[in-house]
């Protein structure tokens, strides 16, 4: 049996435990509201792009910002982009992930670009070979994407897996074509009331351009979107480990502490015994 | 005094010889990026540069959509005049609203 006082500094190294997932278990919640705040922001200005491309271009066939007059080569290749943690702090969703896009995956007939350490090590581990590895942005401003984007470019077709934030307690793997999430942005927005054209408006410096450019921009933004909702599912994936944590610490505390009196109870009777075997010695010596 | 080219005519403006706003009603103009409001509130004049090079944006200007190069973003209104340092973005002019896009 352990000594009370050994009890004493495990429940003490326990209570730390309790305190730090605690912690983290606020930071993980503040970062989600952070984040849901951000996607929010960031759908707003997506909106106002958007009416302004759908005015411009109506029923236009969405052509990833490419330039017509560009003679740039066009891969006859999908790309894949895996948006998964940076560390290993997510639960099993990468996991999924990984599996999800390999049901699909054919070398001959796809790319893949990974975002986020954790995606590159589980694709290194199956020998799966990837085009690029980009880190996870830290940072949920002005996320910079357009290396990504150029390569999007060069491609027939991207398609894009993601992890979505359903609720604090359930994150899904979901797959999105990249020119479909900027539609499916876009539809969520309010229809657009007139039709911007040459005869009505001055464009510098073309009309042409100017489309091209926020079709590259709204998949800017599209793309910073799905990265901010893996973030969002990872910081929920995250907490809801944390929330299990800190109750397993305090269970382990609360059980310590039982522990710990019991010990204590059992040291004091052992004294009392010994005492009082020692009074029954001393009497029965002094009857002698 | 500078001299400015109008988007709108292509004629090079004397500072001097601009109208004052409060004669045309002022404009509302906001700058923005998906993760922060730079301006956002009535103003007499913008001024920013385009490919063309530098323009000014008075009220009553003609609809206008133009992709805007690194530069100096002055906007006045009439008690002040801020500056936002910007690396490109996009401008939209319509019916005294002018609406400016960045980090896009």
């Amino acid at each position: 049996m352990k000594r009370p006082n050994e009890i004493a500094k495990e429940e003490s190294s326990m209570a730390t435990l309790v305190e730090l997932t605690s912690v983290f278990e606020g930071i993980a919640s503040m970062r989600i509201a952070q984040t849901k705040n951000q996607v929010l922001e960031s759908t707003k200005f997506f909106d106002e792009l958007w009416k302004i491309y759908t005015q411009l271009r109506v029923d236009s066939l969405f052509s990833f910002g490419r330039e017509t007059s560009a003679k740039k080569m066009i891969l006859d290749k999908e790309l894949f982009i895996i948006i998964t943690a940076e560390g290993g702090f997510s639960g099993d969703i990468d996991q999924k992930l990984v599996q999800e896009m390999l049901k699909q995956y054919d070398a001959s007939k796809h790319d893949i670009i990974v975002i986020g350490h954790h995606g590159a090590m589980q694709l290194s581990q199956r020998g799966i070979t990837f085009r690029k590895y980009y880190k996870l942005p830290s940072k949920d401003k002005n996320i910079n994407v357009s290396p990504i984007i150029r390569e999007v470019e060069e491609y027939r077709h991207c398609t894009v897996f993601y992890q979505q934030y359903i609720s604090l307690m359930n994150q899904e793997v979901k797959e999105i074509s990249l020119s479909m999430a900027v539609k499916t942005a876009g539809m969520s927005s309010d229809k657009p009331d007139e039709v911007i054209s040459e005869q009505t408006y001055i464009f510098e410096p073309t009309s042409f351009a100017v489309a091209t450019h926020l079709e590259r921009s709204m998949m800017k933004i599209a793309l910073s979107q799905l990265i901010l909702q893996s973030k969002l599912a990872q910081y929920a994936s995250r907490f809801r480990a944390m929330s299990a944590s800190h109750q397993r610490a305090d269970e382990t505390k609360t059980d310590l502490h039982l522990a710990y009196n019991r010990a204590r109870r059992g040291v004091k009777d052992e004294r009392l015994k010994e005492i009082i075997n020692g009074m029954k010695k001393s009497k029965a010596g002094a009857a002698v | 005094m500078a001299t400015r080219q109008d988007a709108s005519t292509g004629e090079l403006v004397d500072d001097g010889k601009i109208e004052s706003s409060d004669d045309k009603g002022g404009m509302y103009i906001k700058v923005y990026a998906p993760s922060k409001v730079y301006f956002e509130g009535q103003a007499e004049s913008i001024s920013a540069a385009s490919q063309t090079g530098p323009f000014d944006i008075l009220p009553k200007h003609h609809n206008f959509i133009t992709l805007l190069v690194a530069c100096d973003i002055i906007i006045r209104t009439k008690s002040n005049e801020e500056k936002i340092r910007i690396q490109g973005g996009l401008m939209h002019v319509k019916a005294d609203s002018v609406i400016v896009f960045l980090d896009i």
